[in-house]
């Protein structure tokens, strides 16, 4: 009979964790909590190395961010502006210099296999001309950061009051694949709302709503 | 009480004995303690851990980013860009901007600049966006009933064209009436290249015997361009000019600009309104006589006779005795008060007999109005071809006299008098080309079908307005294989396509930087001007005895179906009609005591018939203030393009269809549409009415009309509502008005203000008078903020999902004419209307707000009431709670199937599902759009950067929206008025939107019309 | 002195029946076969709730649309039911509680089966909060937990999260409450029962119950303080109900006398019930002895008398809405009088105030097939008090253009049948496997002990 009374007593506890632990996951949460996601990309671009060593501005690839609601993920013509040029490491080059030197010969372009896809995708040939026969394909990036639907984030308020990317996106310079850094709950951008509130940004003050049509509409 | 004694006997209390310790319990505990093995406390315990963990594991997923190789230039993802271009939606061709969003349109808006519409856009401009998103809108041109491409079409039809050519066969242009310059050389060059082409524009209303008429009396055969802002004094016979009447917004946004209740000084316009049948304009008449449908003539013949008597000339067409049942004097009165403003003052007539349009020209002449409130000079260009060459084309057609026909932009089968037999001629024809977007009544005959481009994917330029050129520019590309008119011609008139921007480039001037100037602006004036010609006498009809007797038939267009082209649009058949607040249908109207005698009640289905075969079938609907003599049918339903609705709106176990049984929304009136002496008649031939015993449930926003409370529950001094304030020009004189106004002592707050409003404070207030009821304010809300389509039988159970509905009253002038069933609130007699939009009021006090148990609808802190769709659990409390009823709830999952119709969706705005309460959000999106825009400019909000959709689209300009709390912004200005009131205010919920009074430019004793 | 009192009365139980005797025929119901009316009943009511629960299966897949509500009439049956079940659990805690700290001794042959069937209304009324709900899979956030929201708490100012709290209150004591006074009756099942799985329930179910002085003592102690705490929620539980109308701008419901008003409507149609079902239960059950005109003239003495405090709650309305001059008001309770809905008001003033004061006359209080029928007319007639107290008010509340009729779905009226099912089961289960009468009780208010003192 006491076995009864335990086992009546532990399937209430067993409920109320479920609904508390529901709670904790519930509605929105627990889709899309998803922090530390760090799916793999289509081209393993390295955000440490433009970002971080190049110190290539985030605007410059994520122009739409003070223009508009998304960042953006850049076209593929924005590497070009670069990678026209720069087509492999400068080891690959000395590399193959060495070698032809070598095989006394002259030596050949290098392309690295991750520009390579870029060049694919806008149907390239080696010298950056488009190659007629080749058909244009879009690179497939895997999404990381993302909303539920009734939530509209803004990236332009954000910028425009000076708030480093890496306030929500994390050390984003250090990584050689991107993850998801935070939660994206609500209760994260509200709390952060609260706290620059007073805090202020960049030692300016503003002021973060935390009405619900701040987000919700 | 010891039971103890009692309980002995059962002998209780063998099994434990008594314990020195503890007593019975402690048997209990002991046990508790020995009896749990670990293993079964890991059991329970392992088990709780594997549910939890169940909870936490949910699959993550991918979701694919695919961004642009090369980015267009200007083009980012997110962000929505305003084209210019003109509006397409009927030949009134209004200035638009469309909003397009990541390369397709979500949104049309009007072009402020525009000197038409000057910023407003009617429901039916609104809602053209969905045509351009219709899953069943052909997508290649068809051959002989199968689908084609263009190389071939050119190829076969090429060979069809060169026969005809070569046997001189006669070929005919059946078409709207064109208003694109470029266009009309394509067609006529076309043309040329046939012997014997002709091109025939009809429209499918009755608009054609105006420029007819002016042809008899000015030698000039337009329409004449009308301004409505300069007439003191507006006399309308039957014109339903702020409805559907040539060019509405345009007259609307004129008509208004007299009517501002708060700046008298500017004039306040006096507008008498002949009518048979209750039209919008109608609504907002300072004096509304009815007349019968066959009168218009005859009323206007005692009208001039009166005018003539004061400008002294005699025309010998005028009779000189009093034709009609209105009473003489009145008539006499209301020329006087024309005769008096006669520099300002304004006769139309929408009238379909040339009789009555001499009459009204000759008004207009004796008044000396042209030139000043309607022009010949400048004229507008929806003339067409006159009535007459129309049915000789169609007799020709029947004789089997014309080899080859092209229609465009008409579907003559469904829109012209006897289709069917004209279908059984198509077949016969050597050669039939539809340029139409849909396989319908009449393309169905044809043997080409080379479907047009929707006028958002079209280049073109138009002159509506001799004087002014609107552009059209593509704002998408075509979404399917489609060929803009224009291009075909080219291509079978001279062999290539020659693209149609060029064309448009060239007959814009070829100059391609100013071309870009004209695409950025969508229009330019020039000064353009013809021979107005002069006033011939001998040109006027004469008005001939009206025959009153018996029910007298009138064929009218509804605002939101002007057309069957517009057959397809949900969105507008879903829209109330602006008088009846019926949707899905049009119907037989009848004055309450012409259904009375008849014994007929609403939804009694009845036989409209013409003589003996030529009958219609449909609903009754008794509607006040229409004359006791007129049937009023809707013409542009029952067309094959509704036969989609079978299935719209949610299906559960009592679900009634929206269409009827034939698969069809309404039925056609043109079956009782007849030629009659080479004219179409579409007002005054009598009919009979009979009931078939059959009834058809007519779908109404509205379900009691009256102001006035039933008689029998009235409470002493409450029999009226006050919710609509009425006032006249005259007691506004008044310097004192409004200081006795009604009283709306909201009793105080009990509470200290809790929750000031430090930032902005949004508020609205609408303007009664300026409002039409016209209805664009419904469908812009609708298309702005996503909200469902829900079918015939959801709003005839009151479930429309409007966030914007506009309430309309009808009140008995004099209450003893009343009469009739007043069980509804309608009258007999004469009827004054008044139109109230109605949406979330965002009080400050929100009932809503205290009762919802999940915080799912809140205040914000610039004073919004926030719906949280995400957070509403759907308990519909706030529903019940809102004193204004202006809150929707998602009683089923709504359909959102059609892909091509989503692309239509505002993505600013969040889709709700079932089981969620919705409602007017101020347009949230909006607002927070423009306070990130200032954030980012580093500068305040200011007054007008924040237009809500509503406001957006009235052409009136009824609807200001602001910030409350700038003293200088044009809602705080409005909220200072004299005449503003807020509905129920008595009841202390603080409403932020409020109304100023609906001003009459009426005595308040009974002589004629008075000034302002 | 009560007891002396007590003396002076005609026996409460006839038949003067020994403890023995008391015990037999009472547990002599639940021992063997079911009889066939049982069946009958228990498919008859078992077929229903499963009507019900299809109906609201289809409900909760296809949307709250498959109502006839629409967007002016946002609450109908659904909340009717609500109020109408909620009302109907009342009479269990009036009679097991407040009577009992009153020393209504008459209580004790109806104070089980009235407490059952509080706890079962209490159930059918808890179904319609929830279901009634656009999203009831939600229902969880009614309940103020930790969240990721910010946190996002619920709104405490809404009268539906006090009714949450009120009826989980409500339900929670009354369960108690009942099974405690169960426990002494539940010891005699265990100890009449030969060993096997019965008995080893009713041995887990009675707390190892042995019926010596300190039990008893400890027993009655514990019954009188949860009595004790019973007794206001037959005040409250009520009351904040009728705050959810109470609180409202709509005219009909913003009315400051809804709790005494819905308080007496509630016991009224309680006490109605329990009659009903009692009747029944006396014939079927042969517990005439136990039933007796004594109980009748009590509870039907209290109908008459909460019946009558709803008549006034009603005169009341209609002086208030007159005397405030407010329009609205005044026109709200002509409608109620008169409008579209007139029929349903007229129903419940018949059934509600005109008939129950046939209880007025001794004989119609003895008689209990006329009793019978009346307490059946009060049940429809409280129903339709929520009805008409609903829908009149919303129907035709400000603006003459959202006026909007109403009438049921098919799919709503299968779910109030449902809510019948679900009750009638529960309580056909009950009378099969528990004590109808606490036999504990009972026998306390036995003729002995009285017959031996000075000749009666």
């Amino acid at each position: 009979m006491n076995r009864h009374v335990l086992t009546s007593v532990l399937a209430v506890a067993f409920l109320f964790s479920v609904i508390v632990l529901a709670s904790q996951e519930d509605g929105a949460h627990i889709l899309w909590n998803r922090k530390g996601y760090t799916p793999e990309q289509p081209i393993a671009y390295s955000h440490r190395l433009h970002a971080g060593e190049l110190q290539i501005d985030c605007q410059y690839c994520h122009f739409g961010a003070d223009k508009s609601r998304h960042a953006g993920i850049p076209p593929a013509s924005v590497c070009m502006n670069c990678h026209r040029f720069v087509q492999a490491t400068l080891g690959a080059i000395r590399a193959e210099d060495e070698l032809a030197k070598a095989e006394e010969r002259d030596p050949v372009p290098v392309m690295s296999a991750e520009i390579q896809k870029v060049y694919t995708a806008l149907a390239l040939d080696g010298k950056a001309e488009r190659d007629p026969d080749l058909d244009q394909s879009p690179i497939r990036w895997t999404k990381i950061h993302r909303v539920p639907d009734y939530v509209y984030f803004d990236h332009r308020p954000h910028v425009s009051v000076g708030l480093a990317c890496q306030r929500c996106h994390g050390a984003i310079e250090t990584m050689e694949r991107v993850r998801q850094v935070e939660d994206l709950s609500m209760g994260w951008c509200v709390n952060c709302h609260r706290d620059v509130n007073a805090t202020g940004v960049a030692g300016q003050e503003v002021d973060a709503s935390i009405d619900c049509v701040a987000c919700h509409y | 009480m010891s039971n103890k004694p009692a309980s002995k006997p059962d002998g209780w209390g063998q099994r434990l004995p008594e314990l020195p310790d503890g007593g019975a319990g402690a048997p209990l505990q002991k046990d508790l303690l020995n009896g749990v093995s670990r293993r079964h406390f890991m059991q329970a315990t392992g088990f709780a851990f594997i549910g939890t963990m169940m909870l936490g594991c949910t699959a993550v997923s991918e979701e694919e980013a695919l961004p642009y190789l090369e980015q267009p230039e200007g083009v980012i993802a997110g962000r929505s860009d305003l084209y210019a271009t003109t509006c397409g939606g009927c030949s009134a061709g209004c200035g638009m901007l469309a909003r397009s969003r990541d390369g397709r349109p979500v949104k049309l808006e009007g072009n402020p600049d525009h000197p038409l519409s000057h910023g407003g856009l009617c429901a039916v401009g609104q809602a053209s966006l969905l045509g351009l998103y219709d899953s069943h809108r052909l997508r290649a041109p068809v051959m002989d009933g199968k689908a084609s491409d263009w190389a071939s079409v050119d190829v076969a039809l090429g060979d069809r064209l060169r026969q005809l050519r070569s046997a001189s066969g006669r070929v005919a242009w059946l078409g709207a009436p064109i208003t694109s310059p470029n266009k009309r050389a394509r067609v006529e060059e076309f043309l040329a290249t046939f012997d014997n082409g002709r091109l025939v524009e009809a429209s499918a209303n009755s608009q054609m015997p105006i420029a007819e008429a002016h042809g008899l009396t000015h030698g000039v055969a337009t329409v004449p361009r009308y301004h409505f802002d300069r007439a003191q004094v507006i006399v309308s016979v039957d014109a339903d000019f702020l409805g559907t009447w040539i060019s509405p917004v345009e007259f609307t946004a004129a008509w208004s600009s007299r009517r501002r209740g708060d700046a008298l000084e500017n004039g306040f316009s006096e507008h008498v309104q002949f009518e048979s049948r209750m039209s919008v304009t109608g609504t907002k008449a300072d004096l509304r006589l009815r007349i019968a449908p066959g009168e218009r003539a005859a009323v206007l013949n005692q009208l001039v006779r009166h005018l003539s008597q004061h400008a002294h000339r005699s025309l010998r067409q005028i009779q000189d005795r009093p034709l009609t049942s209105v009473d003489d004097a009145q008539i006499a009165a209301i020329a006087a008060r024309l005769w008096e403003h006669r520099d300002q003052a304004l006769v139309v007539c929408g009238a379909d007999d040339l009789a009555a349009q001499t009459l009204c020209n000759a008004a207009n002449e004796l008044l000396g109005a042209y030139g000043k409130c309607l022009d010949l000079a400048q004229p507008a260009h929806h003339a067409g071809s006159s009535e007459t060459e129309l049915s000789l084309l169609l007799d020709e057609i029947a004789a089997g006299r014309i080899d080859a026909l092209f229609v465009d932009g008409l579907n003559p089968v469904l829109d012209l008098p006897a289709g069917a037999a004209l279908a059984q001629r198509l077949d016969a024809m050597q050669l039939v080309v539809s340029f139409s977007p849909y396989e319908d009544e009449t393309s169905a005959h044809a043997d080409f079908i080379c479907p047009d481009h929707h006028y958002l994917e079209s280049w073109s330029d138009n002159d509506n307005i001799t004087g002014l050129m609107s552009y059209t520019q593509p704002i998408v590309a075509p979404m399917g294989a489609t060929r803009q008119l224009e291009e075909s011609l080219s291509m079978w008139t001279t062999g290539a396509v020659v693209p149609v921007r060029d064309q448009v480039l060239a007959s814009s001037g070829g100059d391609v930087r100013r071309f870009d100037k004209l695409l950025h602006d969508g229009f330019e004036m020039r000064d353009v001007r013809q021979n107005a010609g002069n006033f011939r006498p001998d040109g006027v009809h004469a008005a001939s005895d009206p025959d009153a007797s018996g029910l007298q038939l009138v064929l009218y267009s509804k605002v939101a179906i002007p057309s069957s082209a517009h057959a397809f649009n949900p969105w507008l058949h879903e829209l109330p009609d602006p008088v009846t607040k019926s949707v899905w249908d049009n119907y037989a109207s009848l004055s309450p005591a012409t259904a009375e005698r008849l014994s007929l009640q609403d939804g009694d289905v009845v036989r409209v018939a013409l003589g003996q075969d030529a009958a219609v079938e449909v609903p009754v609907l008794i509607q006040p203030g229409q004359h006791d003599s007129a049937v009023a049918v809707a013409l542009g339903y029952g067309s094959v393009l509704s036969r989609r609705f079978e299935g719209v709106g949610p299906g559960w176990i009592e679900r009634k269809p929206t269409v009827g049984s034939d698969g069809l929304v309404g039925a056609s009136a043109t079956a009782v549409l007849a030629f009659e002496g080479g004219r179409r008649k579409f007002a005054g031939r009598s009919v009979t009415v009979e009931a078939t015993g059959a009834r058809r449930e007519l779908a109404r926003t509205q379900d009691y009309h009256s102001l006035d409370v039933p008689p029998h529950l009235a409470p002493e001094g409450g029999e009226r509502r006050p919710n609509v304030q009425e006032t006249t020009v005259a007691a506004l004189m008044d310097p004192h008005f409004g200081e006795h106004a009604i009283e709306h002592h909201d009793g105080g707050n009990m509470w200290p203000v809790d929750h000031p409003y430090e930032g902005h404070h949004w508020g609205m207030v609408i303007d009664l008078t300026l409002c039409t009821g016209c209805s664009a304010c419904v469908t812009s809300c609708q298309v702005e903020n996503n909200v469902p389509v829900v079918g015939k039988d959801e709003v005839r159970r009151n479930r429309e999902m409007h966030w914007l509905r506009i309430d309309r009253y009808f009140v008995d002038r004099d209450p003893a004419t009343a009469g009739g069933d007043r069980s509804n609130g309608t009258g007999n007699g004469d009827v004054d209307v008044s139109h109230q939009p109605m949406m979330c009021h965002h009080c400050d006090n929100a009932p809503c707000e205290t009762v919802c148990p999940v915080l799912a609808t809140v205040h914000s802190d610039e004073g919004l009431n926030q719906q949280v769709y995400n957070r509403c659990v759907g308990t519909r409390y706030c529903m019940n709670n809102c004193p204004y009823k202006v809150r929707r709830f998602n009683w089923f999952e709504y359909a959102h199937e059609d892909e091509h119709e989503n692309l239509a969706m505002n993505p600013d705005v969040t889709i709700r599902s079932r089981g969620i309460m919705e409602k007017c959000s101020f347009c949230a999106q909006r607002i927070q759009e423009a306070k990130i825009v200032a954030r980012q400019q580093r500068r305040p909000v200011a007054d007008g950067d924040i237009r809500m959709a509503c406001q957006q689209s009235c052409a009136a300009q009824a609807i200001s929206f602001g910030d409350m709390n700038d003293p200088e912004s044009a809602v705080a200005r409005a909220r200072d008025s004299r005449r503003h009131f807020q509905v129920l205010a008595e009841i202390g919920v603080q409403p932020s939107v409020g109304y100023t009074s609906l001003v009459r430019n009426r005595p308040t004793d009974h002589e004629g019309p008075q000034h302002g | 002195m009560a007891s002396e009192h007590v003396l002076q009365q005609r026996p409460l139980i006839e038949g003067n029946k020994t403890p023995g005797q008391v015990t037999a025929d009472i547990c002599r119901l639940l021992d063997g076969k079911p009889s066939g009316t049982w069946w009958a009943a228990f498919l008859a009511s078992a077929s229903l709730l499963g009507l019900g629960a299809v109906a609201i299966g289809y409900q909760i897949m296809t949307g709250i649309g498959v109502w006839g509500l629409n967007n002016t009439v946002g609450w109908a049956f659904d909340i009717t039911n609500f109020v109408f079940w909620i009302g109907i659990g009342h009479a269990g805690t009036l009679i097991s509680a407040v009577l009992f700290l009153f020393r209504q001794r008459w209580r004790t042959s109806v104070n089980r089966a009235a407490e059952a069937m509080t706890i079962f209304a209490v159930m059918c009324a808890g179904i319609f909060p929830l279901i009634h709900m656009g999203r009831p899979w939600f229902a969880y956030w009614m309940f103020p937990y930790i969240n990721a929201r910010g946190p996002l708490w619920i709104n405490f100012r809404s009268p539906l999260v006090w009714d949450f709290f009120a009826i989980a209150t409500y339900f929670t004591i009354s369960l108690t409450f009942w099974y405690i006074g169960m426990v002494p009756d539940l010891a005699t099942i265990r100890d009449r029962l030969k060993p096997g799985l019965r008995k080893n329930i009713m041995s887990f179910l009675a707390l190892g119950w042995n019926g010596s002085y300190r039990t008893w003592l400890r027993y009655e102690t514990v019954y009188m303080l949860l009595a004790g705490l019973a007794t206001p929620l037959v005040i409250s539980v009520h009351t904040i109900v009728s705050w959810d109308f109470a609180t409202s701008v709509i005219p009909g419901w913003h009315t400051t006398i809804f709790p005494p008003y819905f308080v007496a409507g509630a016991v009224f149609s309680g006490m109605a019930m329990v009659l009903t079902l009692m009747l029944i239960a006396r014939k079927t059950m042969h517990l005439e002895d136990y039933i007796t005109k004594q109980h009748l003239g009590a509870m039907t003495k209290l109908m008459l008398f909460t019946g009558s405090l709803v008549g006034l709650a009603y005169g009341t309305e209609f002086f208030t809405a007159a005397y405030s001059g407010n329009k609205y008001e005044q026109f709200t309770f002509l409608n109620r009088a008169m409008g579209p809905f007139a029929w349903a008001y007229w129903t419940m003033v018949s059934c509600n105030v005109i008939t129950p004061q046939l209880f007025w006359f001794k004989r119609v209080r003895e008689n209990f097939l006329i009793v019978f029928i009346l307490t059946i007319f009060v049940n429809i007639g409280m129903w339709f008090e929520r009805f008409v107290i609903i829908v009149t008010s919303l129907h035709r509340d400000y603006l003459p253009a959202s006026w909007a009729d109403y009438s049921p779905s098919l799919v709503e009226i299968a779910t109030l049948l449902g809510s019948f099912g679900l009750f009638l089961t529960l309580f056909l289960l009950f009378v099969r496997f528990v004590p109808v009468i606490a036999m504990g009780e009972v026998k306390g208010v036995l003729g002995i002990g009285r017959g031996s003192g000075h000749g009666s």
